[in-house]
């Protein structure tokens, strides 16, 4: 379930980066300056997102709250269509030139979403580790399926769901399939396998 | 094994080369080429025809504009010709025109050439396509011909400017930037008419375009009349939007195009060009490309699955 989960949300972050080019254009165009903006907001995100994700994972880690985490960009996505216009008119309207523009555009269209959607990995990993000695085999199965993720929702976004409904449903139905992927989380009876209090392996530490 | 390496690295490259060996026509040779932030760029010169054209992204595309190299100033594009008929749906001399897309540039130095005290902007995202133009196409600016160097729809909402025809050639080769194709935008682009004036678009034509009919959809939802003429040598179309509820009859159309062209004393036949005018006064049964809507990029791959 929880492995469903990493690849799901390497999926969503990919396609709304994807969707959001859409989101874009028409205030600011296609140009290498929205691309650029697009993918540093995502990565600064992501960025924020490992690192925070980390730091509240050690504190009592449980499946509820990763429920939580996942609910904020899932209802971020669900609303989009409330704010988006008007955030991008908005930006438009203070004309900061062609590269400030569709950087700030981003900033408070994709900032959010993008960092719950990166605390997802190392959140969900702390939930799988149950051992030192095997905890590189479990990290690396979720970056592996996070980015797994990633590619499949680039892929079915660019070269197929857009032909299938307007950029705004998408990202909309995207959300509610966060909500429902989650809400078993809220359900879950979670044994920490490691314990809210892992011993210290002294062997591992170099 | 030290030679493995190597050695598979030279099969490779010979595999990748021979093929281009094989394709390539001894008399077209490229005479310059860059990668821009948008595109592969290529100059390539047909020695045989005398021709020198812009490629982008791959030879086997259309070009994006080209000149005689003997005679710069001839317009060698069906296309380009036929978009020069739209000048007998103005019911005026053009004081002031856009040109979205610059490629080689060659529109708008013809335009300049006959009308040569209008204003003449054009859009161009590609700084690169500008310097191309400059340098192998025979493209200056003037005091009265610029370049504005950013993406098509932002210079449409942002100019204070009203200009009397907008030509849009942008939706050009591999790629058709779908925020150029959507009612919203063609809806900026109107408010950036003036009285009567005229838009006059190039469309890929309908057997490697999925979204044609669509594209006729959106601009008859913004445009009073629209005028489809139809090339016979690349199969483009040409789009003549007009605010104007009255449609113009073919007669009095060519009979305008004669009297401007033997006016201006161009070298093209304006009344030639289009070989197949259609006044589609009717709906087709297809869906608007909207800003939230246009899957456009994806005509290739739809012309498969067909």
């Amino acid at each position: 379930m929880i492995l469903v989960i990493v690849f799901l949300c390497g999926a969503m972050v990919m396609s709304f980066e994807i969707l959001g080019s859409r989101v874009l254009a028409p205030n600011f165009g296609n140009s290498i300056f929205v691309w650029g903006s697009l993918i540093s907001v995502f990565l600064a995100g992501l960025s924020a997102g490992y690192f925070w994700g980390g730091k509240i994972a050690d504190i009592h880690p449980s499946t509820n709250k990763l429920a939580l985490i996942i609910f904020v960009p899932a209802m971020l996505f669900i609303t989009f269509p409330l704010y988006s216009t008007g955030i991008s008119d908005w930006v438009f309207m203070q004309d900061m030139g062609i590269r400030m523009s569709p950087l700030v555009a981003s900033l408070f269209l994709f900032f959010i979403p993008s960092v719950f959607l990166g605390a997802v990995s190392p959140y969900t990993a702390k939930l799988m580790i149950s051992s030192l000695h095997t905890s590189g085999a479990t990290i690396g199965t979720l970056y592996a399926l996070s980015t797994l993720g990633s590619i499949v929702g680039t892929l079915l976004t660019s070269f197929y769901l857009i032909s299938v409904a307007g950029v705004k449903t998408l990202i909309m139905a995207e959300g509610v399939l966060m909500i429902v992927i989650a809400i078993p989380l809220l359900f879950m009876k979670w044994d920490h396998p490691a314990g809210d209090t892992v011993p210290v392996e002294t062997e591992t530490i170099p | 094994m030290r030679l493995a390496l190597p050695l598979s690295v030279i099969l490779l490259f010979a595999v990748a080369v021979s093929p281009a060996f094989g394709d390539h026509k001894p008399l077209t040779k490229t005479i310059y080429q860059t990668n821009s932030l948008y595109q592969f760029i290529m100059v390539d010169e047909d020695q045989v025809a005398r021709q020198r054209y812009v490629l982008v992204n791959t030879k086997k595309d259309r070009p994006q504009g080209g000149i005689l190299i003997d005679d710069p100033d001839k317009l060698i594009f069906e296309y380009t010709r036929m978009a020069f008929t739209s000048l007998a749906f103005l019911d005026r001399e053009p004081d002031e025109v856009l040109f979205v897309g610059l490629g080689a540039g060659v529109m708008p130095r013809y335009f300049n050439r006959y009308y040569p005290d209008a204003i003449v902007d054009s859009v161009e995202i590609d700084p690169e396509m500008f310097e191309v133009a400059k340098k192998y196409f025979y493209f200056v600016e003037k005091p009265n011909m610029k370049v504005h160097l950013l993406d098509g729809r932002m210079y449409i909402k942002r100019t204070a400017k009203k200009y009397d025809m907008i030509f849009l050639d942008a939706y050009r080769g591999e790629h058709i930037p779908f925020h150029l194709t959507t009612v919203e935008f063609l809806r900026e682009l109107k408010k950036k008419l003036k009285a009567g004036g005229v838009v006059v678009s190039n469309v890929l034509s309908k057997s490697n375009n999925k979204y044609f009919w669509a594209m006729v959809k959106t601009y008859q939802e913004e445009f009073e009349s629209l005028y489809l003429f139809k090339g016979e040598e690349a199969g483009n179309f040409i789009f003549v939007a007009t605010v104007n509820k009255f449609p113009l009859q073919k007669s009095a159309m060519l009979y305008r195009a004669g009297e401007i062209q033997s006016d201006k004393g161009m070298d093209i036949d304006l009344k030639q060009s289009p070989w197949d005018y259609e006044d589609m006064g009717f709906t087709w049964d297809s869906k608007i490309l909207t800003d939230d809507f246009a899957p456009v990029n994806l005509y290739k791959e739809m012309e498969i699955g067909k």
